[in-house]
């Protein structure tokens, strides 16, 4: 792979390569690396709406005041962190169990891994705030996101519990929890899908190997499946860490999303952002360390 | 994936092992579609059971006087309801078609070609991928309102075009189903670049753009733009929603209806590309 210079193409003009690259190229600068450079800068700065010139520079100020003054962005980011790590291996391992049995030969196969994947094509947008109402979010973000919070009623477990005649205090710890589950398993969708498809690049070959040696499916799973699926469980784990940084019901982003559509405070808000996505990254990388030391080193 | 030669494992023999699997797959499964099939029963229901405190999850009588209802809340928008259709299919249609061009014209090149600033670019789109593109909703603003786009169509079109995560999606694929002796042989065979791109890999790529059709409709379909759009004549669909459901709790049905109305279209594409998801999925685990 790294030996490149055998390339077929390479004496095509690599002028029309960077023209074909260009649009998307022009694109990315756009919308993506100076409002992202803009970002950083507001989170040093002073952002005023009114005059002219709009940032005059700060310093470590939002930072400071993010944390010795603002009295929820600690608890915010406290409570985000918790819910990150816990929720990670839970969604990763779910995944994978639904991978394997829907991987699987029976009846219903293609209905059974539609039903898991639905969530991924309605979880977006205005349609999911209405198909899943306030069940799902209990932040401010979408409520003010969709302007009227009274005036739509989706699925609400609280509600819908009462019929059952359980006292209340343990019906909304019942709602409670299927709200949880219900978000863990709205955000698996992507995650089966790549392991599946990992699944099926899987040589039969190495299935028949250990056939013959007289593996369970216990041992099959652990020396045949598990590790070669090594690249895919890597790019569920960093889709994973994206999906939950950035969702909505997250306390954090609540908190920069109600600085910005409520008080136009921009700078404080990057500051914010940016702060979660450092303290993301380094948590980020760490499980990646691990899971590199502790579980590629075993089988190389 | 060509073939359905045992691909697909077995990992329990015995009957309870079995049982216990697809009991579990069922529970589980059943979070995944409740919200919906509470959408769908709610859309069904006659006004007094809407007003039932608690709620109740199905629907005794179902009618379709919800749907009937409809046209009727629709008739007094602003700008017609015709309109929004329009613009709902127009923007998902134009931007997904530029894109599907653009990230795979893109992907090509870096998956094929070397130059400087080829890997610089594809840790950018790595990094991309991380990033919260929530954050920059600001500095976005700010750049859409320097080249003044805000409040066309461009609003919707523009931003959605360099989105990375098609570009890595067929980035991965090209790297691991089209040979450079394929690319090769159409040079050997005198295609110019555009020839091979659009005749030779633009076809075995359509796992791939079958994938991001999906993704992308999914994500223009719901846009619901804050801030950038004001003429009424250039919202989409979605925004309807809220003029339905501003009637309050005995509107919710028909607001139910709606959304069930909006769903068709996404899950129509899904059930159309399915296989094509899977295809590219794979494919997206691999290194280099």
């Amino acid at each position: 792979m790294r030996n490149k210079k055998v390339t077929g193409i390479e004496r095509l003009k690599v002028r029309y390569g960077r023209m074909f690259a260009l649009p998307w190229t022009i694109g990315l600068l756009l919308f993506f690396l100076v409002p992202l450079v803009e970002s950083i800068a507001y989170a040093f700065s002073d952002v005023s709406l009114v005059n002219d010139d709009m940032l005059s520079f700060a310093g470590l100020k939002h930072f400071k005041y993010l944390l010795q003054e603002d009295p929820n962005f600690l608890d915010n980011m406290a409570e985000a962190v918790t819910s990150f790590v816990f929720s990670l291996p839970i969604i990763v391992a779910l995944s994978l169990i639904f991978a394997l049995i829907l991987n699987q030969k029976f009846r219903g196969r293609l209905f059974a891994r539609a039903v898991f994947f639905l969530p991924v094509i309605i979880a977006t947008g205005v349609v999911m705030k209405f198909v899943t109402g306030e069940a799902l979010n209990s932040g401010a973000a979408l409520s003010t996101a969709m302007g009227e919070t009274e005036s739509y009623s989706g699925i609400s477990f609280d509600q819908l519990l009462i019929n059952l005649g359980l006292p209340q205090s343990v019906t909304e710890l019942l709602a409670d929890y299927i709200a949880r589950i219900f978000n863990l398993v709205w955000s698996c969708g992507i995650q089966i899908l790549l392991f599946v498809a990992g699944m099926q690049s899987i040589p039969d070959q190495l299935y028949e190997v250990s056939k013959i040696e007289g593996a369970t499916a216990w041992e099959e799973f652990w020396f045949v499946t598990f590790p070669m699926l090594g690249n895919v469980i890597f790019l569920v784990l960093i889709y994973t860490t994206v999906d939950l940084f950035t969702a909505f019901d997250n306390p954090i982003m609540t908190q920069a999303y109600d600085l910005v559509s409520k008080n136009s405070v921009y700078d404080r808000s990057s500051a914010i952002l940016w702060g979660y996505f450092v303290i993301v990254g380094i948590i980020g990388s760490l499980i990646l360390f691990v899971y590199n030391r502790l579980l590629m080193k075993k089988w190389n | 994936m060509k073939s359905n030669k045992a691909q697909y494992r077995r990992y329990t023999r015995s009957g309870w092992g079995n049982f216990f699997y697809f009991f579990f797959l069922i529970i589980f499964g059943l979070f995944s579609v409740l919200p919906i099939i509470y959408t769908i029963c709610t859309s069904l229901k006659p006004l007094e059971e809407i007003l039932i405190f608690p709620p109740r999850f199905f629907v005794t009588r179902p009618t379709f006087e919800n749907y009937a209802a409809l046209p009727k809340l629709l008739s007094n928008l602003k700008v017609p309801l015709s309109r929004y259709v329009f613009n709902s299919f127009f923007v998902s249609i134009i931007t997904t078609v530029l894109h599907l061009f653009i990230a795979s014209m893109a992907a090509f090149v870096l998956a094929k070609l070397k130059f400087k600033g080829s890997k610089a670019l594809f840790m950018i789109i790595q990094f991309a991928l991380l990033y919260n593109t929530y954050t920059l909703a600001i500095p976005q603003y700010v750049i859409f309102s320097e080249t003044r786009i805000i409040d066309t169509y461009w609003v919707y079109i523009l931003p959605y075009l360099p989105s990375t995560l098609g570009v890595f999606l067929m980035k991965q694929f090209i790297d691991s189903s089209i040979p450079d002796a394929l690319l090769e042989a159409g040079r050997i065979d005198g295609a110019g670049f555009f020839r091979i791109y659009w005749q030779i890999a633009f076809p075995i790529m359509r796992p791939a753009w079958l994938t991001l059709t999906l993704f992308a409709f999914r994500d223009l379909w719901s846009m619901q733009p804050q801030g950038t759009i004001f003429s009424e004549e250039l919202k989409m669909l979605p925004n309807i929603m809220s003029t339905i459901s501003s009637g309050g709790i005995a509107r919710s049905g028909s607001a139910m209806a709606a959304t069930v109305i909006l769903l068709i279209p996404p899950i129509t594409i899904y059930m159309l590309t399915q296989g094509s998801v899977m295809q590219t999925m794979g494919s997206a685990g691999i290194k280099e």
